[in-house]
């Protein structure tokens, strides 16, 4: 396979808070191909959103990268090295600051955010604002770009753009933002889009005629993204390969058909498990037992046993780190659980845990399915 | 509606509260106790002459009257007669106002130059020393009170530096002829400047105090809003996040705190012409009062009336200007 466009090699970003340290996002690896639609998902706290704004380096204080390395087309996001005391500082060949901002951030990576209510300055034009942006990062006057704005708005399907430039965002519903702030993203037609749940505030008629136009999109310009959802149906509809994230770790990788038709991770299962279906109705959904610890002490072993159905002692004690689990000659498939051959530490010998975790999962399907 | 018809629109709102200002200021004045003709004519006047004076001021005929006549005279520019002064109140307001909005612009120009960088400079410092000293200051400037300010500023800077006059005022339009030691207009402006330094400082520093806390804690959220993240997310300099994307968002509370510091204002001229014993309006309405100048008290309080009720339509009509989500009424 060619070199990948954007390449992240266990990457940590860590709050240093009065409570202690949140470990955030802890020691993640995953990749993106040019042309790629690569998902991010996992429950709300598994720190999608910090890993995405460490690729930008964005992180604010009290946050911190503090290691890893992220590479983007041959150049040094991030990366540290030892000095010759043993202290970690960041390589010479790391980007400065203003060199991120300058020619990464907008211009190479840009980032769709969560909140369309929030993200657009309630103060300036919708054209202003994109106009400003793709002035700055396609180097266009302020004629030309007013013309790009106009044109991508189009694109993205607002009505009338040349009479919506000029108006507020107030004036605009929340789907409509949303295309607004995708329209920003590719009319700085960077590389790479990270979309961080673009989708998830809005109602599914509008998150479907969006997801639409992206992929109409993607293809056109080519573009490659990072899609973050915590939505499984979202990942089926529009990604080519998913990184499933667990408490700071990625647990599985795989393509989106072996994700949903080789699962292999106990907790990838679960959130398959906990999707609406069709032919199901509320009261036979599967929500995970149980809630997601805290990022600030997270528990030794596979971070996952206090939830997990088929935990036993042995993952109380060996953390995996995740592996190639495909076949010969198949599309990589990581998953990061004893409970395979690969990893050899003597699961199949290992007891079930005792009390409460054991019945974890398992005990979940039966309870919710009689209650109320 | 546009900007200009809602501006007019919210002077013709204006008008039933000044009638309202109007009544009550009338209806008061004349409730106040004593007689400004005795006060005029010592304690055992003669009879004719009592009457020559109540006839000529118009206070012989009954209260309701009054009111109307006065009313008719307010629509018309007619404020009546001060009694103290013998001459229209309408003349003594005009002259002493100039003063007194001289004194607050000043007051106000001072307060907003040096508040509104200090307060994004705090911001942007967040806990760091300079906030922490900007926040002293300012804590210290809302808690003093400005006459206290401006006997402190007359004592050092006056009697011991002898930097700065310590009374008086010297109004920058005066005709040089009438201003000692100054031949040009350029030296009457001098003098002028010189004369209202202390005064301004004295009425301006309380304002100054509350736009820097406002500025700050505003800017502070501004700067901590999702537009500014996606700003930063797309390239945008530093500076140009603060000077323009959390800066103009930052500014709708703070325009509100001006235009509520112009009615404090007001009551803190009055106390800085007596400190730095200035002919402005503060003077002319305390004169009024220890004189039971009927005319005079109402014309000066309407005055104000006047001033407070403009200062609210500005702050209105600026922030609505700044603020496209504020809609201006339904017709
Ligand atoms: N500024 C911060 N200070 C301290 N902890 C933080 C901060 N920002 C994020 N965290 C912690 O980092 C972890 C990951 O948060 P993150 O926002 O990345 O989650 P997410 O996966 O994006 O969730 P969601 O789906 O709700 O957006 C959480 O435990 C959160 O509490
Ligand atoms: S390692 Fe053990 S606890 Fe973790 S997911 Fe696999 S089986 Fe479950
Ligand atoms: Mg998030």
């Amino acid at each position: 396979m060619s070199e990948p466009l954007l390449s992240v090699e266990n990457l940590k970003t860590q709050f240093f808070t009065e409570d202690g340290t949140v470990r955030a996002v802890d020691g993640i690896s995953f990749d993106v191909h040019e042309g790629e639609i690569v998902g991010l998902v996992g429950e709300s706290g598994a720190g999608k959103s910090v890993a995405t704004s460490s690729l930008l380096r964005l992180v604010e204080s009290p946050g911190e990268i503090v290691g890893g390395e992220i590479t983007f087309k041959g150049r040094t996001l991030f990366g540290l090295e030892e000095d010759a005391s043993g202290e970690l500082r960041p390589r010479d060949d790391m980007l400065s600051e203003e060199e991120m901002r300058r020619e990464i951030r907008g211009r190479e990576i840009a980032i769709i955010f969560q909140d369309p209510m929030e993200s657009l300055n309630p103060v300036f034009t919708v054209g202003g604002q994109l106009r400003e942006f793709i002035e700055l990062n396609r180097d266009l006057s302020e004629k030309e770009a007013k013309r790009e704005a106009i044109d991508m708005l189009r694109e993205v399907g607002i009505p009338a753009p040349e009479t919506r430039y000029d108006e507020y965002p107030h004036q605009f519903s929340g789907g409509m933002r949303q295309r607004v702030l995708i329209a920003m993203a590719l009319a700085c037609q960077p590389d790479l889009i990270i979309a961080d749940e673009p989708t998830t505030a809005l109602d599914v008629t509008v998150e479907g005629q969006i997801l639409e136009m992206v992929k109409e999109l993607q293809t056109k310009y080519d573009t490659s993204f990072i899609w973050v959802t915590h939505d499984m149906s979202v990942v089926a509809e529009i990604c080519d390969r998913v990184n499933v994230m667990y408490l700071g770790e990625i647990i599985e990788h795989a393509t989106v058909d072996d994700l949903f038709y080789d699962t292999k991770h106990p907790y990838t299962r679960a959130l398959l498990d906990s999707m609406p279906r069709p032919d199901e109705t509320v009261h036979e959904l599967n929500p995970i037992e149980g809630v997601m610890p805290e990022a600030i002490d997270p528990p030794a072993g596979c971070r996952f046993h206090s939830r997990c159905p088929d935990a036993r002692e042995v993952c109380r004690e060996v953390h995996p780190e995740p592996r190639d689990l495909a076949d010969e000659g198949e599309p990589t498939h990581r998953a990061a659980c004893v409970k395979y051959d690969a990893f050899d530490v003597g699961y199949d010998e290992s007891r079930p845990i005792e009390g409460d975790a054991a019945g974890g999962f398992g005990a979940g399907l039966t309870r919710t399915g009689g209650e109320e | 509606m546009s900007l200009l018809r809602y501006t007019l629109w919210r002077l013709a709102q204006a008008i039933p509260v000044l009638i309202g200002i109007v009544t009550i200021t009338f209806f008061l004045a004349n409730q106040i106790p004593g007689d400004p003709v005795e006060i005029m004519l010592g304690p055992t006047p003669a009879q004719e002459q009592v009457e020559a004076i109540r006839a000529r001021y118009g206070l012989d005929r009954p209260i309701h009257v009054r009111y109307l006549t006065y009313l008719s005279g307010v629509a018309t520019g007619d404020l009546g007669l001060s009694i103290y002064y013998d001459r229209p109140v309408l003349e003594m307001i005009l002259l002493r106002l100039p003063v007194t909005l001289l004194l607050m612009l000043s007051a106000f120009a001072f307060a907003i130059v040096t508040a509104i960088p200090l307060g994004v400079l705090s911001a942007k410092r967040r806990n760091e020393p300079a906030d922490h000293v900007s926040r002293i200051v300012s804590l210290i400037g809302v808690s003093t009170p400005s006459f206290w300010i401006g006997l402190v500023l007359i004592i050092v800077f006056a009697f011991h530096l002898g930097w700065f006059p310590a009374r008086g005022l010297i109004l920058p339009w005066a005709d040089p002829a009438d201003v000692r030691g100054a031949a040009t207009r350029l030296e009457v402006i001098r003098q002028s400047a010189h004369h209202l330094f202390l005064p301004m400082i004295s009425l301006g520093t309380l304002q100054m105090a509350q736009i820097t806390r406002i500025e700050r804690s505003s800017m502070v959220d501004s700067l901590q809003g999702e537009y500014v993240t996606l700003a930063r997310a797309y390239g945008v300099p530093e500076s140009t996040i603060v000077r323009k994307h959390a800066f103009q968002v930052a500014q709708l509370p703070v325009i509100t705190i001006i235009g509520l510091g112009l009615s404090t204002a007001l009551g803190g001229a009055v106390l800085t012409e007596t400190v730095f014993e200035i002919q402005g309006m503060g003077r002319l309405i305390i004169t009024a009062i220890n004189n039971q100048d009927y005319e005079l008290i109402m014309g000066t309080t309407l005055v104000f009336g006047f001033v407070y009720v403009i200062g609210v339509i500005i702050t209105d009509v600026t922030y609505s200007y700044l603020d496209p989500r504020v809609t201006y009424g339904d017709d």
